[in-house]
């Protein structure tokens, strides 16, 4: 779809829908919500929907954000630790490196 | 479309054929493939994982001949082209060399040993010195004295290479035109000339060996079970197979637990061996010698068991998988104790295991018994019963039975698992007296040359099959001795021995085929048809390997003692195959073992004539109890297993420098960049490049 040819109303509802949508633990979506809106809230000439797209977009950005630590976070540790967890370890991964511990 | 773009087309795809085409010999011109290369693979038990790998995608090293152990300085320090694939002469093998390349392995990528024609000299074992040394019957709380072999090292030569765990992969080749290949290609390309180090291209060697389970057989048999995926991945199996056994009275199978007075007295002997590479496990003195002599004196006795049946009955049993912490044993006696045997443990009499017995020196034997069980008074009586039986065996024959001068423990043997259950009266004879004699124990060398199984030249396959060696004279001399102990053991009359005499001419085709070929002439009579694909040209490979696969000698030896034990029935081969003697029998298969094999040829005849063998021949599982009980960390029971694999394999090539490869990637993509570059450039500007040739805008489609 191209924004451009959206009515800037249209414009709002999906950008909220995409900033709401992110609540069901769908951080991609607060992705491409940033992605896609940032011209829009912070590029384009000021109209009355922009303020609103603003704040979704930079919750969304923060979310996102948020999202990418706790994930970077867990999976250094996961990486780091699992051979040493042993059978927590394994119980835990869906799939288990041939060959390593 | 025009002519010219349709010939375009057409020049593309042939040349896509050819390239297509050329692919398996461009590969071929870069990779020549190692054959009969045979791998050391991972086992893995309680709290240890042994044996090497090589990472998934194979490890590369350039080649490097070692020539002795001060030239590993080269391998480990000085080189210049690390990491190095090291090739060793079979006398190179030995635990310095091997730790020394182990605590450098980041500049080993692999070891090849090339395996001589000839057996060495000197003494080899791979093995530990005290082989099972934790799951026999000696330990703390039996006698703290005799614990851990501190009385006896039985095998003094053992360098425990087998047990150790190597970071690379290791592989056997044979000294053929390969080998030579391969030496030629390191003296091409990658030898020292005049102290100059050689020039790029050097000669390489890929070694492929992934194993797929690690660190011990908890986890990998937890993560059998944690398959989650759609294809499962099993990473490990459990070593065993199945133990043979055999009565000389029938007795009902399918009743088991305690037989009322019945008093049975267990031959034993072991099946299986090892050694350092996987599927080489010849087991000539450690496994062969003493089951042919079980064989044949289980033969011996067929006749008069049957016509003056002494009152205890005498079970063979054939035990698998004793090299790795006594599976097969420790199963039966677990098996007797949850009376899921057909005896139990109250059945037994007596136990007289057969050891390594193929290396008398002076026609001796010597008998070992356990000082611990004989400090009760009536056990030692029994053990004394015992021995003076097999001292009168042995009278009338050019052989001496003695036991040890000094106590000692018994040698490693089926018999202390038993032992380790209940004090039972028994003796192990074996060659040796105190130390084993064989020096090859757990090798590849312990093989036919060192068994002296070797024929006259010029003789056929047939007459090689027949000719009876000296070897094979002195194992039916042990035979007799053997027949005649548990004849006179099982309470037959002593004026019988003398009829009980082996026959020479069975331990010698016994000898033959399981040393130099299963694949002959009288095997092929004796096995059902469904077997007869599976005998070899080659000897019989001793290691025990895991449950899905059957173990080479189970099936022989089953066979073989079904043929040499049981009779021959007129029943038609559909009566046979349904275990029965008529249509109206339904109890003999609780007894009996029927066999419809193959038969020999008829003279003027075209197709084998088959018939049926009736025997009390059985199987029963060797399969280590702590896989029933998972108990993956026993102490008590055998828990190694085996690693799965899905690649092993070896290739040489000749390898360019880092340099070079880095500048000719550096070329690539460079082209590929200036491609895009170019082909952007042209796209944007195609107006003005193309603007004389530009077709008119209303073209459709």
């Amino acid at each position: 779809m191209n924004l451009e040819r959206v009515p800037n109303e249209e414009k709002l509802g999906l950008c909220r829908k995409y900033y709401l949508g992110g609540f069901a633990f769908l951080p991609f979506l607060w992705l491409v919500n940033v992605v896609w809106f940032f011209r829009e809230a912070f590029v384009k000439p000021a109209y009355t929907e922009q303020l609103q797209i603003k704040t979704y977009v930079k919750r969304s950005a923060l979310g996102l954000l948020l999202w990418v630590a706790v994930l970077t976070t867990w999976i250094t540790i996961y990486q780091h630790y699992r051979a040493q967890w042993g059978e927590v370890g394994d119980y835990i991964s869906f799939t288990i490196p041939l060959g390593i511990p | 479309m025009d002519l010219v773009s349709k010939k375009w087309i057409f020049n593309v795809l042939l040349s896509m054929c050819f390239i297509g085409a050329a692919c398996t010999s461009v590969e071929k011109k870069i990779y020549v493939h190692l054959n009969n290369t045979v791998p050391c693979v991972r086992l893995l038990n309680a709290t240890h994982q042994i044996g090497c790998q090589s990472s998934l995608s194979g490890d590369v090293g350039v080649l490097h001949v070692l020539e002795s152990e001060e030239n590993l300085d080269f391998v480990l320090r000085t080189g210049l082209h690390p990491p190095y694939m090291v090739i060793l002469e079979h006398r190179l093998f030995t635990r310095s060399i091997m730790m020394k390349l182990n605590n450098g392995s980041s500049r080993v990528a692999g070891v090849a040993v090339v395996a001589p024609d000839a057996n060495p000299a000197e003494g080899f074992s791979p093995h530990n010195t005290c082989p099972n040394e934790n799951t026999g019957v000696y330990s703390e709380t039996y006698d703290p004295a005799l614990a851990h072999c501190s009385t006896t090292v039985w095998n003094p030569l053992g360098n425990g290479l087998s047990y150790e765990e190597f970071d690379f992969p290791i592989f056997s080749l044979k000294d053929d035109n390969k080998t030579r290949f391969i030496r030629q290609c390191y003296f091409d390309h990658n030898r020292m000339v005049n102290g100059s180090s050689p020039q790029y291209p050097l000669c390489a060697m890929q070694l492929f060996s992934h194993m797929s389970a690690v660190t011990n057989t908890a986890t990998c048999m937890r993560r059998n079970d944690l398959n989650l995926g759609i294809t499962p991945e099993y990473v490990c199996d459990p070593l065993g197979d199945f133990n043979v056994w055999a009565t000389t009275r029938p007795l009902n199978n399918t009743a088991k637990g305690h037989k009322m007075s019945e008093s049975v007295v267990i031959a034993a002997t072991r099946l299986d061996s090892r050694s350092f590479f996987f599927n080489i496990a010849p087991g000539a003195q450690s496994a062969a010698s003493g089951f042919v002599t079980l064989l044949a004196a289980a033969h011996a006795l067929r006749n008069i068991t049957q016509e003056a049946p002494p009152n205890r009955t005498i079970l063979y049993a054939f035990f698998q998988g004793e090299t790795f912490d006594y599976i097969g044993s420790s199963r039966m006696v677990y098996d007797m104790e949850n009376g899921q045997f057909l005896v139990d443990l109250d059945n037994i009499h007596s136990v007289l295991e057969v050891g390594q017995v193929g290396m008398r020196a002076n026609s001796r034997l010597w008998l070992h018994s356990d000082p611990v069980s004989r400090r009760n008074g009536s056990i030692d009586e029994e053990v004394k019963t015992l021995v003076e039986n097999i001292r009168s065996a042995v009278m009338t024959l050019n052989v001496s039975a003695s036991e040890p001068n000094v106590s000692q423990p018994l040698p490693p043997s089926s018999f202390q698992r038993f032992l380790r259950s209940r004090p039972i009266p028994g003796v192990v004879i074996a060659d040796h007296e105190s130390s084993f004699s064989n020096r090859f124990y757990e090798s590849m060398y312990d093989n036919a040359e060192y068994m002296r199984v070797s024929y006259p030249q010029n003789m056929t396959q047939e007459e090689q099959l027949q000719f009876v060696t000296d070897t094979a004279k002195a194992l039916t001399e042990v035979a007799t001795v053997l027949a005649r102990a548990l004849y006179k053991q099982a309470g037959g009359d002593q004026s019988q021995l003398s009829g009980i005499n082996a026959d020479p001419q069975i331990v010698t085709q016994m000898l033959y085929s399981f040393l130099i070929q299963s694949n002959n002439s009288w095997l092929q009579q004796i096995v059902p048809s469904d077997l007869a694909g599976h005998l070899k040209n080659t000897a019989t490979n001793f290691y025990v390997g895991v449950m899905l696969q059957s173990s080479e000698p189970t099936h022989l030896v089953q066979h073989l003692l079904a043929n040499l034990t049981g009779n021959v029935v007129n029943v038609t081969q559909q009566d046979c195959q349904n275990q029965r003697m008529e249509e109206s029998d339904t109890v003999s298969k609780h007894t009996y073992t029927y066999t419809w094999v193959q038969g020999a040829v008829p003279p003027n005849a075209t197709e084998r004539e088959g018939y049926c063998v009736r025997s009390t021949v059985h199987l029963s599982k060797a399969v280590s109890p702590a896989f029933d009980l998972r108990e993956f960390t026993s102490t008590d029971y055998s828990t190694w297993t085996e690693s799965r694999w899905k690649t092993i394999k070896g290739r040489i090539f000749l390898v360019a420098s880092h340099e070079l490869e880095m500048v000719t990637l550096g070329v690539g993509v460079g082209v590929l960049l200036t491609s895009l570059l170019l082909t952007y450039v042209i796209s944007s500007k195609a107006d003005i490049l193309f603007s004389s040739q530009r077709e008119p805008t209303n073209a459709t489609y």
